[in-house]
């Protein structure tokens, strides 16, 4: 998934961000309300991790815009404040769940997980291809002759597919799922992704639709 | 402490005894006058009569030749009654000559000399005539007079009596008046506390009461600012605190994450095991500085269900035991009271950690909202005596468990209720059960 991060500590930051990024998730990292509105005006992100005290401003106020202008990407809001009403507000405002600091970063992966399941419309947390099975909160990977070893990337690519089975994901689409993992992305980078995830996941679950981009066919 | 009293009731009894009291005096004066008119009245009428009397006598006294005899003469005027005035005519050697028919034949212990004279039952004027040889003395009963005297302060008294429950009355709507800014200083105080400091904002009261109004206003407006701070001061402690712990933990765990397994990730697991224990440290401290801040009353009247909901759903989201908690809520039960939601939500979490802690591992812990008026946590477990749980509320004082805790979370459930104007209840053997306790925040129904 592709995750804006908008957190001004830098301590609190670096680790949601790099732990994210273990978790195959591309994140770009805003530090004030004027830079997450930046970004959100040109990266269609899949999930916003929004702290709520900003130093140009309140978290609640980017939320609502947010939603005011129709954008409905799933928020998950990170804050020190831990009062039910703050809670209250943050969910009238919109966002989708509420995590107070101290958090463990393992709840907050499988926070990541159950928002991208809702909204991915995956009712079960485990999906079938073919002989192999996929537990993406969990990040397991399952075939016929045990575990399946994928690195950070192939994971993003295959989350980017599973979270629209069935539907043509555009190559930038998937693009910019990797594009925040920190490296640079050459022009044949998904290509070879994808080619790495035929021969681990077996070659008809991914299908390259010419010139539009590729689907994930789920059984 | 001696029993409070009304104002009002006392100014009303005083003023009417007072009224009251006044009237009867100047009821008193007013029959002294009367009788002091009285007795000139009767004095005056005594002596006419008696100077008239005495010339009828003395033509009576020369025409007759009974006087010359030893013993005295009634005058009895047939179908006389009973005579208000008695007489004597009487010699200079004080022998009776005539006297009236209820006048006794025997001399009146009147000294014979001209003018009045008192004695215990009559008030009796003498005169003399034919130089000094003839004393006329003419009795008036001093009973007649009394009762005069009698009927008339009674004249003057009974409309007073009557007219003390209209007095009373009257005062009653003159005070109820007058005293009205007191009850609206009244009302205006007593709807003032911990969730309304708002000033009184009375404007147009009475001199005597204008200065108390301002003080109080200026009071009410001090309180508010010093708890507005020590509440601003524990909300931005809270951020302060927990964003480093935050940044702290976060940082130790992506260290666990890229450790080697070895001593290195095993210290780095007793840091993170202790930054989670300055955690709910820090945690229950900034809940105790919140509830010592005074947060708890509310001014509006809000419904408690929904807080309630999303205290059990964080707990329940963490899984693992905490997967045990079960929220009974009948269809349609609101919790509506003037609370603070944040004081309730910190006081039923407490409540709920304290329950999955000590209660046994794997039975159920039940949030059970007992009608409009109670919320409860119910868990399992050994009976506890009220000597224990009574304990329970005192500050870092711990009960005999091995169980991880700081000893604040019950003192500070106990500071809340009481904010919320709630009382904390203990009962063990929970309800229907042989075992386990009840824990429950109770408003008054």
């Amino acid at each position: 998934m592709r995750v804006l991060l908008v957190e001004d500590d830098p301590t609190i930051g670096n680790a949601v961000r790099d732990h994210a990024a273990s978790q195959g998730h591309a994140v770009d990292w805003a530090t004030t309300i004027a830079q997450a509105d930046a970004f959100s005006d040109v990266v269609d992100s899949d999930l916003i991790l929004l702290d709520l005290q900003l130093p140009d401003g309140s978290g609640v106020a980017f939320l609502k815009r947010l939603r005011g202008r129709r954008n409905m990407t799933p928020v998950i809001v990170l804050t020190a404040r831990d009062q039910i009403s703050d809670r209250i507000e943050g969910l009238n405002a919109g966002a989708d769940d509420y995590l107070v600091k101290p958090f463990d970063l393992g709840e907050l992966a499988a926070r990541i997980h159950a928002v991208a399941r809702r909204y991915g419309q995956r009712t079960t947390p485990i999906i079938q291809l073919g002989d192999v099975e996929v537990e993406p909160a969990e990040r397991r990977l399952t075939g016929p002759h045990g575990a399946i070893d994928l690195s950070g990337r192939e994971w993003a690519v295959l989350d980017c597919l599973l979270r629209h089975p069935g539907t043509i994901v555009p190559k930038s689409r998937i693009e910019d799922a990797l594009y925040a993992l920190g490296s640079e992305v050459q022009s044949n980078t998904v290509e070879v992704y994808v080619s790495r995830l035929r021969k681990k996941l077996g070659s008809s679950h991914v299908v390259t639709v010419r010139g539009l981009g590729y689907r994930m066919d789920v059984a | 402490m001696s029993a409070s009293f009304s104002m009002t009731r006392r100014l009303m009894i005083w003023l009417t005894l007072g009224t009251a009291l006044f009237w009867l005096l100047s009821a008193g004066l007013g029959a002294m006058v009367m009788r002091e008119e009285f007795d000139e009245v009767f004095d005056s009428a005594l002596e006419e009569t008696t100077q008239r009397l005495m010339s009828l006598l003395i033509d009576q006294q020369f025409q007759s030749t009974a006087v010359s005899g030893a013993d005295p003469v009634e005058v009895s005027p047939p179908g006389a009654k009973r005579e208000y005035l008695t007489y004597q005519l009487r010699d200079q050697t004080g022998r009776v000559l005539l006297h009236s028919h209820d006048a006794p034949s025997e001399p009146f212990q009147v000294p014979l000399r001209q003018g009045y004279f008192d004695d215990e039952d009559h008030r009796t004027y003498t005169v003399a005539a034919l130089n000094d040889t003839l004393f006329l003395q003419v009795a008036d009963p001093l009973d007649h007079r009394r009762e005069a005297m009698l009927e008339g302060a009674r004249t003057l008294v009974l409309p007073i009596l009557g007219l003390i429950p209209a007095s009373v009355l009257v005062i009653w709507l003159i005070l109820s008046k007058a005293l009205r800014p007191i009850s609206l200083l009244q009302d205006e105080i007593s709807q003032r506390g911990g969730g309304n400091l708002r000033p009184l904002g009375l404007d147009e009261m009475p001199q005597e009461l204008a200065g108390i109004s301002t003080s109080v206003d200026t009071l009410l407006l001090r309180l508010g600012a010093a708890l507005q701070a020590e509440r601003d001061f524990a909300a931005h402690s809270a951020h302060e605190l927990r964003t480093p712990i935050a940044g702290a933990l976060a940082q130790t765990q992506r260290l666990l994450a890229e450790l080697p397994s070895g001593h290195l990730q095993a210290r780095a697991c007793q840091i993170e095991a202790s930054l989670k224990a300055i955690t709910r440290l820090s945690e229950k401290l900034l809940q105790l500085a919140r509830a010592d801040a005074g947060i708890g009353a509310a001014e509006t009247p809000v419904d408690l269900v929904p807080a309630l909901r999303l205290v059990v759903d964080e707990f329940v989201r963490l899984g693992g035991q905490n997967a045990r908690l079960k929220l009974e809520l009948p269809p349609g039960t609101r919790l509506i009271q003037a609370v603070d939601i944040d004081a309730f939500a910190i006081a039923l979490r407490n409540l709920i950690e304290n329950a999955l802690r000590h209660g046994p591992q794997n039975e159920a812990v039940v949030v059970r909202v007992e009608g409009p008026n109670g919320v409860a946590v119910i868990n399992c477990g050994p009976v506890v005596s009220d000597a224990i749980t009574a304990g329970w509320t005192t500050r870092f004082k711990r009960g005999a468990t091995s169980s991880p805790g700081s000893g604040l979370g019950l003192s500070i459930v106990s500071q809340l209720a009481s904010t919320m104007g709630a009382k904390l209840v203990f009962q063990s053997p929970a309800p229907d059960r042989s075992d386990g306790l009840r824990v429950a925040i109770e408003w008054p129904g």
